[in-house]
């Protein structure tokens, strides 16, 4: 048998090289350049307290953003996770009224993962596209919110429900403890698992995962579901965060999830992403945030910062994989 | 192959027109590694019908590309009326009058045929004037002789393949070509629309243009072509012959070349073994629309090959049989076991490997490394949670030694890797399983010849070790010197199931012809049997074996013994005489009183086609030959000749 020829970029690889290939080493790189350079701006920045505040606010979108991921790997997109978040957030308030705490939260749960299953299901099993019936699904979402809410914020929760939030182990608060060990799941489900690896299959060519005998159907429909019923996780955090319950609550959430999974360095085309990244991207969009705050930057500017970054790592990321891919 | 000489060859007949109007000498091409021309010529006489020739893979369309400006070309040079040509793009091309009918058409399907044609006008500034492209499309169509055939304000997406191309050819004509290239046209056509398009392509010639006719079929390319010029492996191996003074065995010689040939010989004599355990079968499938009849039985370590015509439904009878497609009938058994997968994942579990055709869009996941893209199909029979990559290590190591494949590259890039390797792996993707049923579909499309040889000797190893492997492929040469029987389709329907050993390309291909002709020859031969109270036939005789394509049988007392795809020895039919004989005579059987009359067949080339046998009950009274031969002659007008 011949042997193969061997293309020299590749043989030339060094460590050095391969890691600076991987993107997420490149995302963290980025992410701590940002916070050496917020440290050094302002000196708040690398307080305990401002740093929990990072923290604090990474941990709705964070949610979000995993499921955002799994969809994105596969090649689609999720626009209903903010009204999804609003929707299972009233419906939560109003369980609240009437269960228990546990119970209220695993029902909007549970409603969240529903919607997701039936996006998923239009999604993969008539082959629409995921941004409309998603569209569709977001529009849905927010008029039922306001329609079950009586479009008006709850704000009678019971006072226990804001323990969700800040009781702490270990000094951790426990909803960026849910959070980390979400992403933990998150990334042994995705590199250690046959369900996982079949995500990625899926995204990178749908076709050969078919012929391959993946079950494309089921874990093409996966995804919508985590995606939604994280939103409902996210949705419970935030409320207990602000001890009240806005029919508006979620709004514009998907833009930041999607910008936060594609700083990432997820290809929107499916198949190339990763958890890890989608975390540092929502870091690295929550310390612009925060950072901008700190020196006292008008906050109509955050969206050009944030904008700007998105922009330049997808061009990044297409300049990188075409040389990478070219022929 | 070296003797024959390309100078000698290169000489068109003395009274052509003098001077090629283009020639492309020593044209280089490379992908990426794979070098898909290593000094292609090529000379265009004006008004010519050229050939050009070669097996798949041979380079014969990245050619006509260079030629077209589709591609640039990495050395050599192209002077088109003595003038050096560098085309940089295809647009550049059409200023020259060139122009390229592509395999997959490039036209806009949301549009209308009008606006089509006229594609390239649609950019010119100004407003257009719907009334006069109109007529100067009804023109075009015109002098094409095809106006009715093509309502020009239908969408072209509503079109057929056929009508496709016309649009394709009438834009050509719309942009003044001088001289169109038609990449492989008949693909995806039926017989008529074949027919049809030979005559639009005769139409051209005569009106002045020169056309180059790509093709790796023989027939087609003696109906049409003047001249022909052969490639293989990226070289143009027969330049400007003429097609008049070729014969069919020649051209196959210059296609294949001796290094092939070399190859069949092992496979065929391993055909005469012991009897041996079934290890697949399958009876009367159907999966509508393509497959509607098809049965066949894979043994232990034997290679199975599915031939026929593109487009027969060979690739769906495979995919139907690994779950992929419904199906709506057919009883399938694998080891002995009743098998109906409802999706592929059921087929691997019960052990089935499935290469697909198309290797970039079935096949490899881009993303992942050359180790996971292996593992895909352990994946899918995997049942567990988790990966269990490790339970397939010790198989994996011993795989990859066989490939040749350095350990150290198992987690690079699967895309790095030449075609030949790619297929390799995505093969060895189901050797991993170890399966007892593996499939392929076109193994060697996009392989160069070299790697070619070694997924021969792969897959034959394979099947030594106890396999049962189906082999689908367009390519004859190939299913012959692989597969030690093949079972051919046509039309959805397997007629044949014949050694190979018994078999060359042109009896192949006559078994191969499309069911459309098959069907009204039937009808011819039931019409004959029914008339004259006997059994009629078509049948290929091969020394001392029998080719049946079709038989009518309408009195059983008059049965001659055999069927359509049967291959039997001659002396185990019932009128062995006459057909040992083959004589002009009415031949009386002397042990069963069947009398016959054979008449042989030639093609509108005096190529020869067999024989059509007439076979009566001798008890009765017998019409004399001349009787016999005047009453069925009017009957064999109707025949429909194989192109």
């Amino acid at each position: 048998m011949k042997t193969e020829r061997i293309n020299p970029i590749n043989a030339e690889r060094s460590l050095v090289s391969e890691l600076v290939g991987r993107l997420e080493i490149r995302m963290l790189a980025l992410a701590l350049a940002l916070g050496a350079a917020l440290s050094i701006l302002s000196p708040h920045f690398l307080t305990s307290n401002n740093l929990l505040n990072v923290l604090d606010q990474s941990v709705a979108v964070g949610i979000v953003a995993i499921g955002m991921t799994f969809v994105i790997l596969i090649g689609g997109i999720d626009l209903s996770v903010g009204s999804v978040a609003g929707l299972t957030g009233v419906l939560l308030g109003r369980g609240l009224e009437h269960l228990v705490i546990p119970v209220a939260i695993v029902l909007a749960v549970l409603a969240g993962m529903t919607i997701g299953l039936f996006s998923g299901f239009l999604i993969a099993r008539f082959g629409l596209p995921a941004f409309v019936v998603t569209l569709g699904v977001m529009a849905i979402g927010r008029s039922l919110a306001y329609i079950f809410s009586g479009a008006t914020a709850i704000a009678d929760l019971p006072e226990n429900f804001g323990n969700i939030v800040y009781t702490s182990i270990l000094g951790v608060p426990a909803h960026v403890l849910t959070l980390l060990v979400l992403y933990a799941l998150a990334w042994t489900y995705l590199n250690f698992t046959k369900g996982g690896r079949t995500v990625y299959a899926i995204g990178s060519n749908r076709e050969a995962a078919r012929t391959a005998g993946l079950n494309v159907l089921a874990f093409s429909i996966l995804p919508y579901v985590i995606s939604g019923g994280l939103s409902a996780v996210a949705i419970t955090f935030a409320s207990a965060q602000v001890m009240s319950i806005d029919p508006l609550a979620g709004t514009g959430l998907e833009l930041d999830a999607i910008a936060a999974v594609v700083i990432g360095g997820a290809s929107l085309y499916g198949g190339r992403g990763s958890i890890v990244g989608t975390l540092i991207g929502v870091l690295i969009m929550v310390m612009i945030r925060n950072g901008l705050n700190l020196l006292n930057v008008s906050p109509f500017w955050q969206g050009s910062a944030i904008g700007a970054v998105i922009i330049t790592a997808v061009l990044i990321e297409r300049l990188l994989s075409s040389r990478a891919f070219s022929r | 192959m070296k003797a024959e000489d390309p100078e000698a060859a290169a000489q068109p007949q003395a009274n052509s027109v003098p001077k090629p109007m283009l020639i492309a000498a020593g044209i280089q091409k490379a992908f990426d590694r794979t070098r898909a021309l290593a000094g292609a010529d090529l000379d265009i006489y004006p008004g010519e019908v050229l050939g050009l020739l070669g097996a798949n893979g041979a380079g014969k369309s990245t050619l006509s590309k260079v030629i077209s400006g589709h591609l640039t070309r990495d050395d050599g040079s192209i002077t088109l009326q003595e003038r050096p040509l560098n085309l940089r793009s295809a647009r550049e091309a059409i200023e020259y009058g060139i122009t390229m009918v592509m395999q997959e058409t490039s036209l806009a399907p949301d549009l209308s045929v009008l606006e089509n044609v006229f594609l390239a006008e649609l950019g010119r500034p100004g407003l257009l004037s719907y009334r006069r492209l109109k007529r100067r499309a009804e023109e075009i169509l015109d002098r094409l002789g095809q106006k009715e055939t093509l309502p020009l304000d239908r969408e072209v997406r509503l079109l057929s393949a056929a009508q496709r191309q016309l649009v394709e050819i009438a834009k050509a004509l719309a942009l003044n070509s001088t001289l169109i290239i038609f990449d492989e046209p008949t693909a995806s056509l039926s017989p008529p629309e074949v027919e049809r398009l030979f005559q639009v392509m005769t139409n051209l010639k005569r009106s002045g243009h020169t056309l180059v006719f790509v093709s790796h079929r023989l027939e087609e390319v003696f109906a049409i072509t003047d001249r022909v010029t052969v490639m293989r492996e990226g070289r143009t191996v027969a330049k400007s012959l003429d097609t008049a003074s070729l014969r069919q065995a020649e051209l196959i010689r210059l296609m294949v070349g001796q290094e092939i040939k070399s190859v069949p010989a092992n496979s065929a004599t391993k055909a005469a073994k012991s009897p041996r355990t079934r290890v697949f079968e399958v009876k009367h499938l159907s999966s509508a629309p393509a497959v509607r009849d098809v049965s066949l039985t894979v043994h232990k370590g034997e290679i199975v090959g599915l031939g026929g015509l593109v487009g027969a439904g060979r690739s769906e009878t495979v995919e139907a049989i690994f779950g992929l497609r419904l199906r709506q009938n057919g009883e399938l058994f694998l080891d002995g076991k009743e098998y109906a997968p409802r999706r592929a994942g059921d087929a691997i579990r019960a052990g089935i490997g499935f290469v697909a055709e198309d290797r970039r869009i079935q096949g490899i996941v881009p993303d992942f490394s050359v180790r996971e893209n292996l593992l895909l199909g352990h994946l899918a029979a995997s049942r567990k949670f988790g990966l269990g990559y490790s339970q397939r290590k010790v198989k994996l190591d011993e795989l990859i030694e066989k490939l040749g494949l350095p350990a150290e590259r198992l987690d690079t890039n699967m895309l790095n890797f030449s075609g030949g390797m790619q297929q390799k792996i995505i093969i060895a993707r189901w050797l991993l399983l170890e399966p007892s049923l593996l499939i392929l579909d076109e193994p060697t499309k996009g392989v160069d010849i070299g790697t070619r040889t070694s997924i021969y000797s792969m897959l034959r190893h394979v099947a030594e070790a106890g396999v049962g492997v189906i082999v689908v492929s367009s390519d004859f040469e190939e299913l012959l010197s692989l597969c030690e029987r093949i079972v051919v389709i046509s039309d959805g329907v397997s007629i044949a199931d014949v050694p190979s050993a018994m078999l060359n390309e042109e009896k192949l291909t006559l078994f191969a012809a499309p069911r459309t002709s098959m069907e009204q020859n039937s009808a011819v031969l039931r019409d004959i049997a029914h008339d004259l109270n006997g059994a009629a036939f078509w049948t290929l005789v091969d020394q001392d074996r029998l080719f049946c394509l079709y038989a009518a049988v309408t009195n059983d007392q008059a049965d001659p013994g055999f069927r359509a795809g049967d291959t039997p020895m001659i002396s185990d039919t019932r009128i062995p005489a006459a057909l040992s004989r083959r004589s002009d005579a009415l031949v009386l059987e002397a042990e069963n009183q069947l009398g016959t009359l054979l008449l042989s067949v030639l093609s509108d080339r005096g190529h020869d086609m067999g024989w059509i046998g007439v076979t009566l009950d001798g008890r009765s009274p017998l019409p004399s030959a001349e009787q016999l031969r005047g009453r069925i002659e009017g009957f064999l007008g109707r025949i429909v000749k194989p192109q």
